[in-house]
């Protein structure tokens, strides 16, 4: 149980402390609601280019880590499809610097030039070092437009193409700032040893002036069922053949949104999974085989993606997944089967709650789902899951009209 | 008013204290360190042996001792096994490094008993079953080509070759060919040698109590188990410093790997504490030189960083990146800088201080919460045969270091002509 206290100011910022008496640090979390989904599709990679912006100083500070270092502290951040997360975590004496510094860049930004001319760099970089440069890298900028036709997820946070975001100006910067930063489209989490009423007057100082600002972006559009197959064949110089699966589920507030995630944990989570021991294992059609769902706010994707054993075709391989996936949608699992993926769903979760840093974004995620005590809520949503569950949600999954088919094959090297 | 341009009066850290962690010798000989912390009902039990791959006799032998000893005992299936650990919800790792071997095991405190009970009968009767052996092959020699295909793991394995040598424990690397000569006897020949009470230190984690402690004391320290007697450990040779430029040709690279430095020393050595500051400076946080340097002002690259590797006989100084194709040269150049600016011009005092509070949050941080401390315990047993003022020690030279110290430093160990120069690249840079 993670407990913590609630309030919003005037301006529309939501504030969750949580105390935490056993340690000298503080995490401060601030996360926006704002991803690579509510980008223009025509300028992808643009959050995730910003989330770097919003280190290269703001209106009244020049720089921003350099203050951070000062009071002893780390902070890092990160951009999904869905939000843009900044953390800080230091010493509790220095808390007021975490503030300083966060409501500055929240204020405005510097919106420097030069910032901007090397941030586009580096990012360009990152594009190459991440998606281009690795073997099997580009598979998302692959299996996202396949799987999406309409809605922007069918492009990775990073973007569709380096292009879009060497075309990046600062006016497009200044647009996309006052767009998305704004009290009324964040949520602050406090976690460590701080009293509610300590961190409401900080939270007044620093945040309470910054005006509300009105958030606009291109509508997202729903995406529409899909009712065919879809298949891509690639070649790359890669050392083996892979191939990747996906399909459409539900979206994260869903009532099967447990039920799909404890299928693919039931198909392969662990070494006692199906895929493992029946393809891995039994069969040695596979030498790696994975099922996980992207776990997307808005409708996701369940992925499959494996690499055949040698002399294994990606077809036959293709075949032993959807036989596994048959077999699972038409026969109820039993309840030790059941009971074993929801006690490792529970100390998979509760692992990941035991820092101030990780209870501090996921209350912050929560909220922007709802209630932040969805969180207090996960485990139970999921051991309410029924065998018949699992049937009806694999069986209406895992259709052929319902998948987009990767074939990634590798060519001589 | 609030005052945006100035920053808010800050506390700098002092208090820093490393608790060390209660201490065993259980009624076999064994040790068994616990640190007793954390809010959730969640703990770690770490076994770690002197068994790590400088002492096979073939590649990938230590390694797959390790790995293969869950896949089946005289008692159970590899199946039944997973089948164990995943229905109890733990999580378990068995793998070997340079110098030590190790068997983790996660778990909920409340299914600990069951957890232990099978890491019992994993560490005391494997059997390394012929065909899951030939499983492990055919898997991790697959997945060993793909790692090796990777700039960053060419531009690794070729700069610790140059630095101690292939036929050096520490300079050498397996190639996915070397799966194919590994037989079930040289594992279970390791196992006898390796593994066994004599021979293993326990660390144990997390929100524990008296009752978790007497169980991993029943389970390990009850009774002698396993074969092997205390590894006797030689000296590796120490390595000679000499500078080298090495290129790897890789056609269709859109970015160099680059990885420069030398080998240096142990964490016992007097300068380390030092060295390992100067090492901050020059790379190794965000606000370092390097990253100022090559990320924040030119953009060549999305990170460059150095660290320093600590081995238990050695020790080595490593700056690394991946740069666009373009740049590649530029960064040597601005790298060599770097260092020459460090030997020859004093750190302003604002910078310093910036470097000395940054670690001393970084020494707050890696005390929060008890993984991290077991982490820390795990490292001091490694390198420092469990001195725990070392902490304490490292903390003392933070808030003492000195410009003038700063480039004696540097001046003492960071000869750039001392340096191995390792690129991976579509076109040889130097």
């Amino acid at each position: 149980m993670v407990n913590f206290d609630r309030f919003s100011l005037d301006n529309g910022l939501r504030v969750i402390v949580h105390k935490d008496t056993s340690t000298p640090l503080v995490s401060v979390n601030l996360l926006y609601n704002v991803g690579s989904k509510h980008e223009d599709s025509n300028k992808t990679g643009f959050a995730h280019l910003f989330e770097h912006l919003m280190f290269g100083g703001s209106v009244n500070i020049p720089n921003y880590d350099e203050p951070i270092e000062r009071a002893s502290g780390e902070n890092n951040a990160f951009t999904s499809s869905d939000i843009t997360n900044y953390y800080i975590t230091l010493p509790l004496s220095n808390i007021e610097t975490a503030f300083w510094l966060e409501s500055d860049r929240m204020l405005s930004l510097a919106f420097s030039q030069q910032s901007l001319d090397v941030q586009k760099s580096v990012v360009i970089e990152e594009f190459n070092q991440r998606y281009l440069n690795e073997p099997y890298g580009d598979v998302w900028l692959l299996l996202r437009p396949l799987a999406y036709k309409v809605h922007s997820y069918q492009w990775p946070t990073i973007g569709k193409e380096p292009a879009h975001i060497s075309s990046a100006n600062l006016d497009d910067v200044k647009n996309f700032f006052y767009a998305n930063y704004a009290p009324n489209n964040a949520i602050l989490c406090i976690a460590g040893n701080v009293e509610t009423d300590y961190i409401k007057e900080l939270s007044e100082k620093w945040f309470g002036s910054i005006p509300k600002r009105c958030i606009v972006r291109p509508d997202i559009n729903k995406e529409p069922q899909q009712t065919q197959q879809r298949r891509l064949e690639v070649k790359r110089k890669v050392p083996f053949n892979s191939l990747y699966i996906a399909f459409h589920m539900c979206n994260k507030l869903h009532p099967d949104y447990p039920a799909t995630d404890l299928l693919s944990d039931i198909l392969s989570n662990g070494k006692s999974s199906r895929f493992f021991q029946s393809l891995v294992k039994r069969q040695q059609l596979f030498n790696s085989i994975d099922a996980f769902i992207s776990g997307d706010i808005d409708e996701g994707l369940f992925v499959i993606t494996g690499r055949p054993a040698d002399g294994v075709s990606l077809v036959q391989a293709e075949e032993a997944v959807f036989l596994e996936l048959k077999q699972i949608s038409q026969q109820t699992v039993d309840n030790y089967e059941l009971s074993k993926v929801k006690n490792r769903f529970e100390s998979t979760f509760t692992f990941g709650l035991t820092s101030t840093t990780e209870k501090a974004l996921n209350l912050c995620y929560n909220e922007l789902l709802g209630d932040a005590n969805l969180l207090n809520l996960t485990i139970k949503r999921y051991n309410e899951v029924t065998a018949a569950d699992i049937k009806r949600v694999a069986s209406k999954l895992f259709t052929e009209q319902n998948s987009s088919v990767l074939h990634y094959i590798a060519e001589n090297i | 008013m609030t005052f945006r341009n100035q920053a808010p009066s800050l506390k700098l850290q002092n208090n820093f204290q490393f608790a060390p962690p209660q201490t065993y010798i259980m009624a076999n000989g064994c040790k068994l360190l616990v640190v007793s912390q954390g809010d959730v009902d969640v703990c770690r039990v770490d076994l770690v042996f002197n068994a790590g791959s400088r002492y096979q006799t073939q590649r990938l032998v230590a390694n797959g001792t390790f790995s293969l000893m869950s896949e089946g005992t005289a008692k159970h299936t590899s199946q039944q096994i997973s089948e164990h650990f995943d229905y109890w919800g733990s999580f378990t790792g068995f793998g070997a490094d340079k110098d030590y071997a190790k068997a983790t095991a996660f778990s909920l405190t409340k299914h600990l008993d069951q957890t232990l009970d099978m890491m019992q009968e994993i560490l005391t009767m494997p059997i390394y079953p012929v065909d899951e052996l030939n499983e492990w092959k055919r898997r991790s020699k697959q997945s060993l080509t793909v790692e090796m295909e990777k700039a960053s793991t060419k531009s690794r394995i070729g700069f610790f070759n140059a630095l101690y040598g292939e036929g050096h424990p520490y300079g050498a690397f397996a190639v996915p060919t070397d799966f194919e000569l590994i037989e079930q006897d040289s594992l279970i020949g390791y196992h006898k040698q390796f593994v066994g009470s004599k021979n293993c230190t326990v660390v144990l984690s997390g929100r524990v109590t008296d009752a978790h402690i007497a169980k991993v004391q029943s389970v390990f320290g009850n009774h002698s188990w396993g074969d092997a007697s205390e590894t006797s450990v030689s000296q590796l040779s120490e390595q000679q410093v000499k500078g080298q430029s090495i290129f790897i040709e890789k056609a269709d690279a859109l970015q160099s790997s680059i990885r420069v430095g030398r080998p240096l020393f142990t964490r016992s050595h007097p300068d380390y504490p030092d060295l390992a500051i100067v090492n901050t400076i020059l790379g190794g946080y965000f606000g370092s030189r390097l990253m100022k340097n090559i990320r924040e002002e030119k953009g060549y690259t999305y990170g460059i960083g150095s660290y320093i590797v600590t081995l238990k006989d050695s020790g080595a100084l490593v700056i690394s990146t991946e740069v666009g194709e373009q740049y590649t040269q530029q960064t040597m150049l601005e790298i060599t800088k770097e260092i020459e600016r460090l030997q020859n011009e004093p750190v302003g005092q604002d910078e310093l201080l910036r470097v000395q509070s940054y670690l001393m949050g970084e020494a707050l941080r890696s005390i929060n919460g008890p993984f991290a401390i077991a982490d820390n315990v795990l490292s001091l047993f490694y390198f420092n045969n469990l001195n725990y003022e070392f902490f304490n020690g490292m903390v003392n030279s933070i808030k003492a270091i000195t410009p003038n110290r700063v480039m004696e430093i540097a001046n003492k160990w960071l000869k750039v002509d001392d340096f191995v120069h390792c690129v991976v690249a579509k076109s040889n840079p130097f």
